[in-house]
């Protein structure tokens, strides 16, 4: 499929031993390989449970123990690891080019064959979850930004991404239980592989010598990878006393993911418009928010659309010193207004269109974005990205459209979550926005 | 804690084993500590690594064998082996622990952790031949 135009950013999509492959030719010496399964914290069955499968992936298995496949790895020269996001949980594999076999042999080896022993699960994987709590909710902004999503979308989405320390997520947790979630997680039907690499044409082959004895789901239990109920945006406000820092997130109902119903291109020309972060040294940019903080030295904005499988959220995030952050938010609040009214120069939408079309298209060539958007794309049943309709889609966007994205937004109901010295930050009512 | 044992030489050999094993039954019986309530894997010295961590992976409910002080006025006491050895008495042939219930409880985990160790010596001293 790799035509003229575009030689290297398609990905080959097919299917071997009733698993979804995708892969992308690409010259050099090493390749890729990424397993990514629906079972991200949206999916989980009780709090915890993602975190728990990514921190078990690598881990000892029926065949090799958790040492064995380290040491082998470092003798390989390869690089493994494993995350997790709201609606996927990613293994990636990295490799010289030849090894390929041998990783993806390792890859359906944690699928199928992990053993999820409690003795680790209390000894390495309930620690490094620990440790993952500890760097999440000493960040201000990853507690903003959680909490936003679960303000915004109550269950679901809107599960947090790790649990927070009070939660009483141990109870749920144990081997038996994992072991159940993941033979419905990694089942044939709920995982997508990605492989980029010299050789990728060889995946297929590979893929269905090791993948075939992967699971096709699990027996009916309450440990299942939950049902998707479409997601419904709700919104309101949250205060969360931090000592951490100060954030201050303003949401919208966003696009969500190209390829899927929801997908509006023009939330994404907005999101670049408002900006705040520079992509430029030394220059606070055209951006309107950038030019609207302008004055505040301690605090950094950022505008993104966090964009999922069924909706998206649309977010503003501010943060820094919490006198600054409460008076900028005002401003960021009379930029979006701005921009509603259509007091916004042709010439800056012309800079936002070009910047969210780079933003889209690099992210899908990216390895790290490109590998679990391409896989989620699989799982999820959407079309696969196509460079050339997400070019033409922000194209599109007319002045028009993103004037009307930024009226809805004020209009509708919106999110706004205030985290750390709550004393000094501001309630919806005060910026004028009605949550 | 793994002592030198002709156990394998022995299960190896049919005909021996057949000849050993009611010498054995004999033996472990007359070693007397399935009358004051112990079972063999009781009896591993506890003072190494190993057992200690294999005393932490034992299941929650097989963790922890029953030590209450034997009282006629503590509800659900039983005379343990402790106070049964400090008492120099025998508990009654009921309460004794049966053959089949001297099973190994932590002698597996043992065994599990013995190997791990051994992998992880033998895979610091590996030599890679191509």
């Amino acid at each position: 499929m790799a035509t003229a135009a575009n030689p290297t950013f398609q990905y080959d999509v097919s299917e071997t031993a009733g698993v979804k492959v995708a892969n992308r030719e690409v010259n050099g010496a090493t390749g890729t390989l990424a397993l990514v399964a629906k079972a991200g914290s949206r999916y989980q069955p009780f709090p915890g449970f993602s975190d728990a499968l990514e921190k078990f992936a690598f881990k000892s298995t029926a065949k090799r123990s958790a040492l064995r496949i380290t040491r082998e790895v470092e003798l390989l020269g390869g690089e493994i690891s494993s995350t997790h996001s709201r609606e996927n949980v990613v293994l990636r594999t990295k490799f010289l080019a030849n090894d390929l076999p041998y990783f993806t042999e390792l890859l359906a080896e944690v699928a199928s064959q992990t053993k999820f022993t409690d003795h680790e699960l209390h000894e390495v994987v309930s620690d490094l979850l620990k440790y993952q709590q500890q760097a999440v909710y000493s960040n201000p902004e990853a507690v903003a930004i959680d909490a936003a999503h679960g303000v915004a979308f109550h269950r679901g989405l809107g599960s947090p991404i790790t649990p927070s320390q009070s939660t009483p997520y141990e109870k749920y947790l144990s081997g038996d239980a994992l072991a159940q979630f993941a033979q419905d997680a990694y089942a044939k039907s709920n995982v997508a592989l990605v492989a980029t690499g010299p050789n990728s044409a060889e995946v297929s082959k590979w893929v269905g010598q090791f993948f075939a004895g992967l699971s096709t789901g699990g027996a009916a239990s309450q440990y299942k990878v939950q049902p998707t109920a479409a997601s419904k945006y709700f919104g309101g406000e949250q205060r969360i006393p931090s000592k951490a820092g100060n954030a201050v997130v303003i949401a919208f109902p966003g696009s969500s993911a190209f390829g899927t119903a929801g997908y509006k291109a023009e939330a994404s020309v907005l999101a670049a418009l408002l900006g705040g972060e520079s992509s430029i040294k030394y220059t606070p940019g055209f951006s309107l928010l950038s030019k609207a903080t302008e004055g505040f030295s301690q605090l950094t904005v950022s505008t993104k659309n966090i964009s999922y499988s069924d909706a998206g959220l649309f977010t503003i995030t501010l943060s820094g010193a919490a006198g600054q952050v409460g008076t900028a938010s005002k401003n960021v609040v009379d930029a979006l207004k701005k921009a509603a009214a259509g007091e916004v120069s042709s010439e800056d939408i012309k800079k936002a269109t070009a910047l969210a079309k780079f933003r889209a298209l690099e992210s899908v060539q990216t390895l790290e974005t490109g590998l679990e958007a391409t896989g989620s794309g699989l799982v999820h049943g959407s079309k696969p990205y196509q460079i050339g309709e997400i070019a033409q889609a922000i194209e599109g966007v007319s002045e028009q459209q993103v004037k009307e994205v930024a009226k809805s937004f004020l209009s509708g109901k919106a999110t706004l979550v205030s985290v750390g010295d709550v004393h000094q930050l501001p309630y919806a009512e005060d910026l004028g926005l009605s949550a | 804690m793994s002592a030198p044992s002709i156990t394998n030489y022995i299960v190896k050999r049919p005909w021996l084993k057949r000849w050993m094993t009611p010498l054995a039954q004999w033996y472990t019986d007359a070693a007397g500590y399935r009358r004051i309530g112990l079972k063999a894997d009781d009896l591993i010295p506890e003072e190494s690594e190993v057992v200690q961590t294999a005393i932490k992976r034992l299941p929650p409910q097989g963790g922890l064998r029953p030590c209450l002080p034997y009282s006629p006025r503590i509800p659900g006491s039983s005379p343990t082996p402790f106070t049964c050895s400090i008492s120099h008495t025998l508990l009654p042939a009921e309460e004794q622990i049966k053959p089949h219930e001297d099973v190994e409880y932590l002698s597996p985990i043992i065994r599990e952790i013995e190997a791990a160790n051994k992998e992880r010596e033998d895979l610091d001293h590996l030599t890679v031949r191509k």
